[in-house]
């Protein structure tokens, strides 16, 4: 031991790179190295999916155009296969339907712009009510009152022979 | 700028005294066989974080694991990798472990005052096979169904309580989702568990001891 410490006899004392520094130093090089091989997948492979694209929109048909009220929104339900990763399934796609004059539809969005809750026509007030925040919108989605940042989303829809169709996925 | 959170977390934690004795400890001259724990140790990391990572897209139910698997695979940037870390890394375990073995058999490292280091290493041999054997159900292929199949029956044959080790592994009679399950649950918690709880015995008796020296002609 004693010789040893005769060999390295200045090792704190000198500024320059001993055998031991550059050891360390190597050694913390070899593990940045390994983390970042290890760490830049692991973030890939963690997000990966998040940035997905969504999948292409397509025409969805919702219901019949005569079961629509003149001059109220009427709820329809349509059922969607939606892909979500290795999961397929079966989701229920719900949209208020209105027309003043039975040639031109409005499709609304149920799902309240504030924070995702389902909001539901109410005929006795002629609007809106969402349960959670007490969001009130109007008949066309405009927002009457509460806390929702922007009028219930629209989908773009078609009548054809008589079946309401709304873009969606 | 470094150096003075060094510091000051020194000052609070008394860090530096601690990695001193940890890294900084004195140690006979010894080859390259010694390492073999170290990097047993280094594998165990590296099955932890892929391991981890798994678990975000693995869903260890009969209609979808497999499916998930394949996602893995085939679907998620690098999953490819990190499965294949964990896959290739399980192998890699399991040899080391018995080389780590071998090495301290032949050096007599097991002896006074170590002990327990080689009771608790023994404990990490059996908890490293156990990892093998739950793992190896998980992807819920052919191959890991029929090799869990031949498993069970041959922990059957074990004097006396062999049935009961059969039913108790596959959570029934049968091979089921129920076998699926139990198998992932010991494979990601109970596993993880034991093997943390007689590593840190085992590497604390390593630092506490010191490691063995080479054994001379008296020796």
């Amino acid at each position: 031991m004693s010789a040893d410490d005769a060999k390295e006899p200045q090792e704190t004392q000198n500024d320059e790179v001993n055998r031991r520094a550059f050891l360390s130093s190597v050694t913390v090089a070899i593990g940045a190295l390994i983390s970042a091989g290890l760490g830049i997948p692991a973030v890939a492979y963690i997000v990966g999916p998040a940035l997905k694209r969504a999948e292409e929109q397509e025409w969805i048909s919702v219901g019949s155009a005569s079961k629509v009220e003149l001059g109220t929104p009427t709820l329809f339900k349509a059922n969607v296969e939606r892909k979500t990763a290795w999961i397929t399934d079966e989701q229920e796609l719900s949209v208020y339907l209105l027309t003043e004059d039975g040639r031109d539809y409005v499709a609304m969005s149920n799902i309240c712009t504030h924070l995702g809750c389902r909001v539901r026509w109410i005929d006795e007030q002629g609007q809106f009510f969402c349960p959670c925040h007490s969001g009130v919108f109007a008949k066309d989605g405009s927002v009457l009152a509460g806390p929702p940042p922007r009028p219930l989303d629209r989908y773009d829809v078609r009548v054809e022979e008589g079946t309401i169709y709304i873009l969606g996925g | 700028m470094a150096a003075s959170i060094g510091t000051w977390l020194d000052e609070r934690l008394g860090w530096r005294h601690i990695w001193d004795a940890l890294f900084l400890r004195k140690i006979p001259k010894v080859n390259w066989l010694y390492t073999l724990g170290s990097a047993t140790l280094f594998v165990a990391i590296n099955q932890i974080v892929t391991g981890i990572l798994l678990t975000i897209y693995y869903v260890p139910t009969p209609d979808q694991a497999h499916d998930t698997v394949q996602f893995i695979t085939t679907q998620v940037p690098a999953g490819w990798l990190i499965r294949g870390l964990h896959y290739y890394g399980a192998s890699a375990m399991v040899v080391l472990v018995v080389l780590h073995m071998v090495r301290v058999i032949y050096h007599g490292a097991y002896k006074y005052p170590r002990e327990i280091t080689w009771f608790s290493g023994v404990g990490l041999l059996l908890v490293v096979l156990g990892f093998g054997f739950t793992g190896y159900l998980l992807p819920w292929d052919q191959k890991a169904f029929w090799a869990t199949t031949v498993g069970t029956r041959i922990a059957e044959v074990t004097p006396v309580v062999g049935r009961w080790v059969l039913l108790v592994m596959r959570g029934g009679e049968e091979l089921t989702g129920v076998t699926l399950a139990r198998f992932y649950g010991v494979h990601v918690w109970a596993l993880p568990a034991a093997l943390l709880l007689i590593l840190s015995v085992h590497i604390y008796l390593v630092f506490r001891i010191g490691i063995s020296s080479v054994p001379g002609k008296e020796d």
